[in-house]
């Protein structure tokens, strides 16, 4: 239980970095921790007491294997956030390049 | 990719790029090919193999990597991989449905079995390596074009 509510705090952290931080880097790695804590969050769900990673090799028995549902999903989520990262980067870098400046708080008034 | 290293980085990294650049090249394929048979698969494979190209191009500069891997040849493999992965799809037609594995399975565990996954793997290792490597030029380029101005 302890762990989910370190997920939850870690959730916490990302909303905090979002919505306080004024630097656009910074609001970008807020992002990719929010993005981090909801897989931790998927592969710990997914987790069996001793269990054992959910590959089928030759000479091994089904039993106590982890359950692998979460953990396609979860790289299926990795791939996406890779895009939004990379969607996001590209976009400060216009917003750099229109304004010269990563501050969102010196970027309301309309330039050019 | 600063202004200074726009002809690449020292000697040393270049030395060290020149030796260890194909074993990581080497390394992605593999993961690919077995990529049914042990953890990795296409995703990953891709990945490394794109890691490759972007290693090559941190250490020589531009003109170094589109010698090898040109722009236009990245757009042209990414094309190909998705068409690649949508042919295999639509050959399941052959046999009754969408996906279908019409290929023979094999015997199980072994290099060549899994009937198309080994296909589909290849296909999606296309997609994500070119696809990767054109996201880190879209970038830099994104910058030296700022740097212009």
């Amino acid at each position: 239980m302890v762990v989910y509510l370190l997920c939850l705090v870690m959730f916490c952290l990302g909303i905090y970095c979002v919505v306080r931080k004024r630097n656009v880097i910074k609001l970008i790695i807020g992002v990719i921790i929010l993005e981090y804590a909801v897989n931790l969050f998927f592969i710990l769900v997914a987790y069996r007491k001793d269990g054992r990673a959910p590959i089928f090799a030759a000479d091994q028995t089904v039993t106590n294997m982890v359950d692998p549902l979460p953990q396609a999903l979860v790289l299926t989520s990795i791939v996406i956030g890779l895009a939004v990262t990379a969607l996001l980067v590209g976009i400060a870098m216009r917003i750099y390049e229109k304004y010269g400046t990563f501050d969102i708080t010196k970027i309301k008034e309309l330039k050019g | 990719m600063s202004r200074e290293h726009e002809k690449g980085m020292s000697l040393i990294v270049k030395t060290i790029t020149r030796l260890t650049v194909g074993i990581i090249f080497l390394y992605g394929i593999y993961i690919v090919l077995h990529g049914h048979v042990t953890p990795g698969g296409g995703f990953a494979g891709g990945v490394i193999i794109a890691l490759s190209f972007i290693h090559l191009m941190l250490a020589y500069g531009r003109q170094e990597a589109f010698k090898r891997l040109s722009r236009a040849a990245a757009s042209v493999f990414e094309s190909f991989g998705a068409i690649m992965f949508l042919g295999i799809a639509l050959l399941g037609f052959v046999g009754g449905y969408f996906f279908l594995n019409f290929l023979p399975k094999g015997e199980p565990f072994r290099l060549f079995s899994a009937g198309i996954i080994p296909l589909c793997n290849i296909a999606i290792c296309f997609k994500v390596g070119a696809g990767i490597f054109a996201i880190f030029v879209a970038l830099v380029l994104l910058k030296l074009d700022l740097g212009k101005k």
